[in-house]
């Protein structure tokens, strides 16, 4: 992207990519390709002859092999010696359970089809699921089958990692405690580290430990914690506690670096209860306005009404200030510290006054419906201050609350605790029950070098993973689908992990881990979950009460009334921290902002390809993970996205790739952690950049002062930022359709004029003229209409409903060299644009998931020379794969690009890695065939056709679905008496019974599904919401997707109009 | 003089008998090729393999009159009907004949717990959606698939389950509806004239709101 220098040569509007905003001949090149350069290759132009003549040699000896044979392989069935009572093959059951990340659980009801699990989704019943999912969770059932788990006990003997087994583990494992538990010893030299964890069982095995064994030492990490909120709720409530927050409640809410909306343990309840206050359905059109303050986009900040780039390190200023003029009496007591109090303003931290003074009006008007959050990286005097504000702002048991956490412990102290026990000698045996800190300990803890000193190590794993290699014991884990545990979601209700399959490769449970170290009389997971049940309430029958929390999942807590009030003395020190703390307005080199990914988190997802495949929700960085910077500083370092740099901070470098990023503050770096992991699966291997190593004890948040410089070589990222454009006229073109495509209004203009998103005055769209070139579809007399809404108002963006559709739809992944020429397989996408003319502080950004329009004009229908792809009876766009020939007319011809070629067969021949990526290479077709691996093939939906090469694919309203709702419906229907018959003649689905998985899995329920022919069901009145609009329509298409128009909510006389457009320039249609 | 005359080159001499052999080997390999296409061994009508226990589908179902939901439970409201599980032989086999030879294979399974691994006749390609107790429930009987089971003593197939064959039921489905009640009575209806069998279907479908109309959409069977 050579041209980024220059100046935009008009103004645009939106844009995706900075590539586009410049308009560069590259760009344009690639718009207008159906497909980007080499898609249409097969691997390179000398292997088209070498593929000819295979294909013929295969062609002709499949006609010799055709005699005597039957069509296609013989099959067995195999049914039950004795059928478990309840169970029918074929038929999916649902079983409720929990999955624990980051010591909170998020409730989910589990598809098990023939004993398998094949779907995850949110428990509708669960009080902070309710029913939604986040992609980590979705992709979670992937992780299962990852054919790279641990399958052996590793341990050492003779300096050499040996395969052991559990009956050798048991035995030693034996010997080994009894003798730290012998009567001098009381468990002197014992080490256990572990994840954070919720679950009340491994809490009481802890305090049954260390009964046994006093002198034992526990110990907790994770790299993505919360010790700042913790410190910093101690400080001023004199105890740690977990902050709840009501956004349904809130009005004015300002986020300070606190990402609540996608990567928080609440981020689905969040955007739930978000979502609700951006509706704007009362008569007043009542919105919440969002203000974020960070160094880079996260997805809060993308939803934002207004955000501004501030460093990490300044945004404790912008608090201060905050605090400043809404509680001047708090003042700093150091010189230093009052003369930047008195002294800074906004404009020194890059915040305009003007902007600045409405928000502290906002704030100051909306007392106890506002909301301030801090973000997790954020050091503990800003939490502290935090809480204080909301507490003058009488947001305390109003938007705000409160539980407190008694165990908590502060993960960074823990681990140097621990290490400095390592290092002194103290630890003679270490147990670590999960976790990874060799990879992802703070690195001046040296971690690796200690753990090599100490003589016993024990680490179970789901992956024989870094630290594994480095312990003299590595345990297969079993995954949260084999494993009998117990953990509390966020608002403390207790949830039962209960498994859905027995362990595949004989993994065990931290639980079942501790039960064995501390000699439990239980060994059985189980068993101990069950007894931890019993103790945790007083149940009148345990048994029933049991049974009942297996069905339903969980346990409801009673809600904590808890209170506490903020202690002014520990305030004013927090206060002068804020301020003297602060580097200043400019500091030396760069700041480093420490983030956790969206798609392998902290790094233990790194080997699920659906993860890695998912682009992220703002960069669209597949595969790996970069340095993400802002134009300017990319521009004053002479680099460009794809160019390696090395990043140094206090002796300790790392080389990674730029990508370039609008909205970057231009003195701060997001680094993704998590990437660069080594040795544990084909998947994760060499995917992205480790940025562990520069992350330390007095910096898990943000780093200052760091120096980047480039080294000249260059690294080659995969972003889908610029596939699939809707728009194959870039420059001008994009900048009229795109606010057409993706229609907004902020709260007044729609308070003005609610019909906005469909007058052509405001959105630029063309005239429609329902003129059709050939005969049209008749629907009528269908008896269903299906149909979707989604509302851009609610969605956030957070791609949990492409990974819905993977899971659902069995759609492989392609790897990375693949995503690079266009080729990925997902039938549902979210499109990203910038918004505004500066790529260093864009307006705003655009999401927009983007599934199969199912246009009832389909374009992509008449060119078919095969009638692949038809219609219905219901009126869905269908493909019929078994039809297909490949041809790529239809996806040519489809205005939304929303169809997807197999290239190649991604399930059956799957990519090889090769110089750091996932490739297709040359020997692709000469390669000996395997079969699908039988692992990832028990991941499979059986519902749906598992589609091989050369065979065009879509969204297809997920058909299984409906077919199954149709099929259970009419059933029931020819199963009622003759009078019930007469009563109701008509076969009918209910509203609300039947949806697809990206509408089951949205929090935001953005994504509406039913029949539009039932003028009672909520698609069909979101149809007819004013803000509805489809999409293209001036094609003529009649599309059965439509959107709601996006509403933002600025204030209103300062920052101008979102649209670009006004009712001069527009030149008709 | 120096006009070009346009010959034919040398090799193309060739072409007129390439022609004329190409003239009589295509259209017989057409008609090899359709003929191929058409025959059971492609269809799989005939299809007998042998499984791996000895029992006689006539014995049970034909002379002993065992109703086919006894053992295929799950066909009234599941997509399959299930092959029985090993126990369900030994609702009865503990009694009678528990000595029999033909039963060690089951007795294995039965003690062991481990599958009898039964070898698919009926077998539709993985593009295909068969429902059976969408069928079943409306009234198509097993035997318009599966043809005489009671009269077969090692089961084979009887319909070609081809593309075709399942439209030119779904095109025209009354000769094929009887009441739910008679579904696996297999030998109704075979005495009756086509007009008396189609009166009967229309008959069940009439009763039933004439809510039976079978779809030929594509998306009905592949997804």
């Amino acid at each position: 992207m050579p041209s980024v220098d220059q100046q935009p040569p008009h103004g645009k509007a939106y844009w995706r990519s900075l590539d586009e905003l410049a308009d560069t001949p590259a760009f344009r090149e690639f718009l207008h390709r159906e497909f980007p350069a080499g898609a249409a290759d097969l691997i390179d132009s000398g292997q088209r002859r070498q593929f000819l003549k295979i294909m013929g040699a295969s062609l002709a000896l499949a006609g010799l092999g055709l005699g005597g044979c039957r069509r296609w392989p013989k099959e067995k069935i195999t049914p039950f010696a004795h059928r478990p009572p309840g169970r029918v093959p074929g038929l999916p059951l649902h079983y409720a359970t929990s999955m624990e990340l980051g010591g909170v659980a998020s409730g989910l009801l589990v598809t098990s089809y023939d004993g398998r699990p094949i779907k995850v989704e949110g428990n509708p019943e669960h009080p902070t699921s309710r029913g939604a999912t986040d992609a980590l969770a979705q992709a979670s059932v992937l992780g299962l089958y990852d054919p790279d788990r641990s399958r052996n006990l590793m341990t050492v003997a003779g300096g050499q990692r040996t395969t052991s087994s559990w009956r050798a583990f048991d035995e030693w494992a034996g010997k080994e405690f009894q003798r730290l538990a012998d009567a001098n010893a009381k468990g002197a030299g014992l080490a256990v580290l572990s994840e954070a964890t919720s679950s009340p069982s491994v809490n009481d095995l802890k305090r049954r430990l260390l009964a046994r064994l006093p002198r034992a030492t526990w110990h907790e990490y994770e790299p993505i914690n919360n010790d700042h909120e913790l410190a910093g709720s101690t400080g001023v409530f004199g105890s740690p506690h977990r902050t709840h927050y009501a956004f349904e409640r809130a009005k004015i809410i300002v986020s300070l670096d606190s990402d609540f909306l996608h990567i928080h343990p609440a981020a689905v309840k969040h955007t739930r209860d978000f979502a609700a206050t951006r509706r704007a359905d009362d008569p007043q059109r009542t919105m919440s306005r969002l203000y974020v303050f960070e160094p880079g986009y996260s997805l809060t900040g993308a939803n934002a009404d207004h955000r501004f780039p501030v460093r990490g390190a300044d945004v404790g200023i912008v608090l201060g200030l905050i605090a400043k003029r809404l509680m001047g009496e708090l003042r700093p007591s150091s010189s230093i510290a009052q003369q930047r109090f008195e002294q800074t303003t906004p404009a020194d931290v890059g915040v305009e006054q003007a902007a600045f003074d409405r928000m502290i009006e906002d704030l100051d008007s909306h007392r106890g419906e506002s909301l301030v959050v801090a973000g997790r990286r954020q050091p503990a005097e800003v939490h502290a201050l935090t809480h204080a504000i909301n507490e003058h702002l009488g947001n305390f048991g109003s938007t705000v609350s409160f539980s407190t956490l008694p165990d908590a412990q502060a993960h960074v102290a823990s681990i140097t605790d621990l290490v400095n026990n390592m290092a002194a000698g103290a630890v003679e045996t270490l147990v670590m029950l999960g976790g990874n800190p060799v990879y992802d300990a703070p690195a001046d803890l040296e971690f690796a070098h200690h753990l090599g000193r100490v003589p016993t190590s024990i680490h179970l794993s789901l992956y024989d993973d870094e630290t594994s290699k480095r312990s003299t014991w590595h345990l297969p884990r079993a995954h949260y689908l084999e494993s009998w545990s117990d953990a509390r979601a966020f608002d403390g209700t207790l949830g039962v992990v209960q498994p859905i399959i027995a362990p595949l490769f004989g993994g065990r449970t931290p639980i079942e881990l501790l039960a064995t170290i501390s000699a439990d009389r239980l060994s059985e997971g189980q068993a101990i979950v069950r007894r931890t049940f019993a103790s945790l309430g007083r149940f009148p029958d345990v048994d029933r009460s049991w049974k009942r929390t297996l069905h339903e999942g969980f346990l409801a807590a009673s809600p904590s009334a808890r209170q506490p009030k903020i202690r002014r003395k520990g305030l004013g020190d927090f206060v002068g921290d804020i301020w003297q703390r602060w580097p200043g307005p400019e500091s030396e080199g760069f700041e480093l902002a420490f983030a956790p990914d969206a798609s392998v988190y902290d790094g233990r997802f790194a080997n699920n390809g659906w993860l890695q495949e998912l682009p992220d929700p703002l960069t669209k960085l597949t595969w790996d993970n970069a340095v993400l910077m802002s134009p300017r500083a990319a521009r004053e370092l002479g680099v460009t996205t794809g160019d390696m740099v090395t990043l140094t901070h206090q002796g300790r470098s790392v080389k990674a790739a730029v990508c370039v990023m609008p909205g970057q503050h231009a003195r701060s770096v997001t680094l993704a952690l998590g990437y660069g992991r080594r040795d544990i699966g084909v998947i994760a291997q060499d995917a992205g950049f480790d940025f562990y190593p520069l992350r330390t004890t007095d910096a898990m948040g943000f780093a200052l002062g760091a120096v980047i410089e480039p080294t000249g070589a260059t690294y080659e990222l995969a972003q889908t930022q610029d596939h699939h454009a809707l728009d194959t006229i870039s420059g001008r073109g994009a900048q009229e359709r795109l606010p057409s495509i993706f229609r907004e209004a902020t709260r007044q203009e729609y308070l003005d004029k609610p019909g906005f998103a469909n007058d052509h005055h405001h959105t630029g769209a063309h005239v429609v003229h329902r003129l059709s070139l050939w005969d049209e579809n008749t629907v009528q007399g269908a008896q269903y209409r299906w149909g979707m809404s989604i509302d851009l108002n609610a969605c956030t963006g957070c791609s949990a409903c492409m990974v819905a559709c993977q899971a659902e739809n069995n759609i492989p992944i392609v790897g990375k060299d693949q995503v690079k020429r266009g080729r990925e397989l997902h039938w549902i996408r979210v499109d990203r644009y910038f918004k505004g003319n500066d790529p260093e502080r864009p307006e705003a950004i655009a999401l927009q998931p983007v599934p199969c329009m199912m246009c009832e004009n389909a374009p992509c229908e008449q060119v078919c020379p095969v009638a692949a792809t038809t219609h219905d009876a219901d009126g869905l766009n269908v493909m019929i794969y078994n039809r297909c020939i490949g041809t790529r007319y239809c996806s040519n011809n489809c205005p939304y690009k929303v169809r997807r070629f197999n290239y190649f067969d991604y399930h059956k021949r799957e990519p090889v890695r090769e110089g750091g990526a996932l490739h297709v290479t040359a020997d692709y077709y000469t390669r000996p065939q395997t079969d699908t691996h039988p692992l990832k093939q028990m991941q499979f939906n059986p519902e749906v056709t598992v589609r091989s090469r050369g065979v065009m694919e879509k969204c297809t309203y997920c058909i299984q679905r409906i077919s199954a709702a149709k099929i259970t419906a009419k059933n029931a229907w020819m199963k009622l008496s003759d009078d019930q018959k007469r009563e109701d003649p008509r076969v009918t689905i209910p509203d609300g019974s039947l949806t697809t998985a990206c509408a089951q899995a949205c929090p935001a329920g953005a994504i509406v599904f039913g029949d539009l022919g039932d003028p009672s069901s909520s698609v069909a009145a979101l149809r007819g919401h004013e803000r509805s609009y489809e999409m293209l329509e001036e094609l003529n298409t009649k599309p059965r997707t439509t959107y709601l128009a996006k509403l933002r909510n600025p204030i209103p006389d300062l920052i101008a109009s979102p649209n670009p457009r006004t009712p001069d320039d527009h030149t008709g249609a | 003089m120096g006009a070009y005359h346009f010959v034919f080159p040398r090799w193309s001499n060739a072409l007129l008998p390439t022609i004329a052999v190409a003239g009589a080997v295509v259209p017989l390999y057409v008609v090899a090729m359709v003929a191929y296409g058409f025959s059971p061994l492609t269809t799989d009508v005939g299809y007998q393999p042998i499984q791996p226990v000895d029992y006689s589908h006539k014995l049970h179902a034909g002379e002993l009159g065992i109703d086919c939901r006894y053992c295929h439970n799950t066909v009234e409201y599941a997509n399959k009907a299930a092959i029985p599980p090993t126990q369900t032989c030994f609702n009865c086999h503990t009694q009678i004949h528990k000595d029999s030879p033909k039963l060690l294979p089951l007795w294995e399974s039965y003690e062991t717990g481990l599958p009898v691994e039964w070898i698919r006749v009926h077998d539709l390609p993985d593009f295909a959606y068969f429902s059976h107790a969408a069928h079943v429930s409306r009234g198509v009987s097993c035997v318009e698939c599966h043809g005489r089971i009671d009269k077969m003593e090692v089961v084979y197939q009887h319909e070609t389950l081809s593309m075709g064959w399942c439209l030119s039921c779904h095109r025209d489905p009354h000769p094929h509806l009887r009441d739910p009640a008679l579904v696996t009575d297999l030998a109704w209806g075979f005495d009756f004239s086509d007009e008396v069998r189609r009166a009967h279907g229309e008959a069940f479908n009439h009763k039933n709101f004439d809510s039976i109309v079978p779809s030929t959409d594509c998306s009905t069977c592949h997804r």
